[in-house]
C-alpha cells in the first residue's frame, strides 16, 4: 500500500454498512492533469467512486481539491486524463454529467436581488423539476425562503447551496468545503441529508482539509500525492478504501 | 421542448433582477437621453440643412442606439462571472438556451429603447419619416442584430481580464457591417424607399449571426 492510502471503515453515518462489492462503480477519473499559469496543481489523479460510496479527499491547502471537485463537476476542463460518469449503465460526458451532479462550494452564488426562493425556483425550471423539493429543503434547513440571496448570512448563504445541490435529487453529490460557516444544527441537519442521500444509493464526493466527523468508505490524499510528485516519483494518486473496492 | 423552456427562464430571470437593480436600464436610458439631448441642441432642426438631413441625421441615430448597446448590453454575462452565478448557470441549463435567453433580453431591451428613443429623435432633429413602416422593420432588425453580436462580444469578454477595452475591439469588426446596412436602409425610409437587396443582406446578417452565436457560444462558454 503507497504511504498516501489510508483505511477508514465503511459505516454510514448512519450505522448502515456498505456493500461495494456488489454495486456497480459510478465515477472514475484517470490520471487528471491540471494546472494554473505554468503552476501544476493537480498531477495524475486516479479514482473510483461507488453508488453509496463517499469519498473523502483531503489535502492542505492549494493542494488541488477544489480543482479536481471542479474537474469532476465539468467546471474545469482537466489538461489531460479521463473522467467517466455512468448513470444507469450509461456513460455520460461532461456536458451530461454538469446535469446529473450536485455541486456545494465556495465559489457557488446566488443572484442577489432574488430571494432564495426564486433563486431555487430559476434553477428548478432550467432543470424542468417541480420547485416543491427544493422549497422543503429551504424549510427542512432553515432558509428564510423569501429574504434576498444578497441579505442571506455566510451559514445561511451555505445552507442555500445545499438545497441548490439536492433540490434535483442528482445521483452525484460534489461537495468542496461543506460545512463552512455551518452552526452545529446546520452541520447536522446537512449531515443528515447526506446520509438520505448515500442511502439512496447515490454516491459523494467531499473535498476538506480537516478530517470530518464523516464515515468514508474511500480517502484521497493530494498532499500526498504532491509531495510524490515533488520528488519525482511517478505522479499517480489513487482513491482508496477499506479493501471492498479499489 | 427543453431548451426552449431553459431560454424562456433565462430571459425571464433576466428581466426580474434587471427590473430589480435596474443596472442596464440606467445605463441605457441615461446614455441615450445624454446623447440625444446633446445632439439636438447641438444640431437642432436648423442645425443640419435640409439636403443634408437624410444623409446624416441617421447616421448619427445609429450612432447613439450602438454606443447605448455598448454602455449596457456587456454587463450580460461580466454580471454572471463577476458574481459566481455562471457556474451554477452552467450546471442548470444548455448553453444555447442560455445565449437564446440573454438574446432574447438583449433585443428586447434595445426595441424598448428604441420605441422611446426614435418618436423622441425624430421630433427633437425634425426629421420627417416617408416610409413609417419600413423604419420600423429596420430598426426591429438592426436592433436584433446588434444584440445578437453584443452578447455574443459580451459572452467572449466576460472571460477575459481586460473587460473594458476588449469590448469594443471585438465588437466593432463584428457591428460595422451591420451599422453600415442599417444607416443605409434608415436612409432609404427617411426618403420613403427601401432597397430589397440590402434588407435582405440585413436578414441574411442577424440570421447567421443568431445561427453562429448559437454554435460558437458553447464553445465559448464550456470551460
Amino acid at each position: 500500500m503507497p504511504p498516501h492510502e489510508s483505511c477508514e471503515r465503511p459505516v454510514r453515518p448512519s450505522g448502515t454498512r456498505y456493500t461495494s462489492a456488489v454495486s456497480p462503480p459510478l465515477l472514475i477519473f484517470r490520471d487528471l492533469v491540471h494546472g494554473f499559469g505554468g503552476l501544476p496543481v493537480l498531477r495524475g489523479v486516479s479514482g473510483r467512486v461507488a453508488t453509496g460510496e463517499l469519498l473523502l479527499v483531503r489535502g492542505a491547502n492549494g493542494s488541488g481539491k477544489s480543482t479536481l471537485v471542479r474537474c469532476l463537476a465539468g467546471l474545469l476542463r482537466p489538461q489531460s486524463g479521463e473522467i467517466e460518469l455512468q448513470v444507469d449503465g450509461q456513460l455520460h460526458d461532461s456536458e451530461a454529467r454538469r446535469q446529473r451532479i450536485g455541486w456545494v462550494g465556495p465559489g457557488l452564488a446566488f443572484y442577489e436581488s432574488l430571494t432564495a426562493e426564486e433563486n431555487l425556483g430559476f434553477h428548478a425550471r432550467l432543470r424542468g423539476i417541480e420547485p416543491d423539493h427544493g422549497l422543503a429543503l429551504l424549510r427542512d434547513l432553515g432558509v428564510p425562503a423569501h429574504r434576498a440571496a444578497g441579505a442571506l448570512s455566510s451559514g445561511m448563504l451555505q445552507r442555500l447551496r445545499w438545497s441548490f445541490a439536492l433540490q434535483h435529487r442528482p445521483p452525484v453529490l460534489l461537495l468542496d468545503e461543506p460545512f463552512q460557516n455551518l452552526d452545529a444544527a446546520g452541520e447536522e441537519a446537512v449531515q443528515a441529508l447526506l446520509s438520505a442521500h448515500l442511502e439512496r444509493g447515490s454516491l459523494a464526493v467531499v473535498a476538506s482539509p480537516i478530517q470530518l466527523g464523516l464515515s468514508t468508505d474511500r480517502v484521497l490524499d493530494l498532499t500526498d500525492i504532491s509531495a510524490h510528485s515533488a520528488a519525482g516519483e511517478r505522479a499517480s494518486g489513487e482513491a482508496t478504501s477499506d479493501g471492498t473496492g479499489s | 421542448m427543453i431548451w426552449l423552456r431553459q431560454a424562456l427562464a433565462v430571459l425571464a430571470k433576466d428581466w426580474r433582477t434587471e427590473l430589480r437593480t435596474r443596472h442596464a436600464l440606467h445605463t441605457i436610458a441615461l446614455f441615450a437621453v445624454t446623447t440625444l439631448v446633446t445632439v439636438s441642441l447641438a444640431l437642432g432642426p436648423a442645425g443640419v440643412s435640409s439636403a443634408e438631413r437624410t444623409t446624416t441625421l441617421p447616421v448619427i441615430l445609429w450612432i447613439i442606439l450602438l454606443f447605448a448597446a455598448a454602455a449596457g448590453l456587456p454587463r450580460s454575462f461580466v454580471a454572471e462571472e463577476e458574481g459566481h452565478t455562471a457556474d451554477a448557470l452552467r450546471l442548470s441549463a444548455l448553453p444555447s438556451a442560455i445565449f437564446a435567453g440573454k438574446a432574447a433580453f438583449s433585443i428586447g431591451l434595445l426595441w424598448g429603447l428604441e420605441l422611446l428613443l426614435t418618436p423622441l429623435f425624430l421630433a427633437m432633429m425634425d426629421l420627417p419619416v416617408g416610409a413609417p413602416a419600413a423604419l420600423v422593420l429596420i430598426l426591429l432588425l438592426g436592433a436584433l442584430g446588434l444584440a445578437v453580436a453584443s452578447v455574443l462580444v459580451a459572452a467572449m469578454v466576460a472571460q477575459a481580464r481586460s473587460r473594458g477595452a476588449l469590448f469594443p475591439v471585438l465588437a466593432f469588426p463584428l457591428l460595422l457591417p451591420l451599422l453600415m446596412m442599417a444607416v443605409e436602409l434608415t436612409r432609404g425610409a427617411v426618403v420613403g424607399g427601401l432597397d430589397l437587396n440590402v434588407l435582405q443582406q440585413l436578414v441574411l446578417y442577424d440570421a447567421s449571426l443568431t445561427v453562429g452565436g448559437l454554435m460558437l457560444f458553447p464553445v465559448i462558454w464550456n470551460p
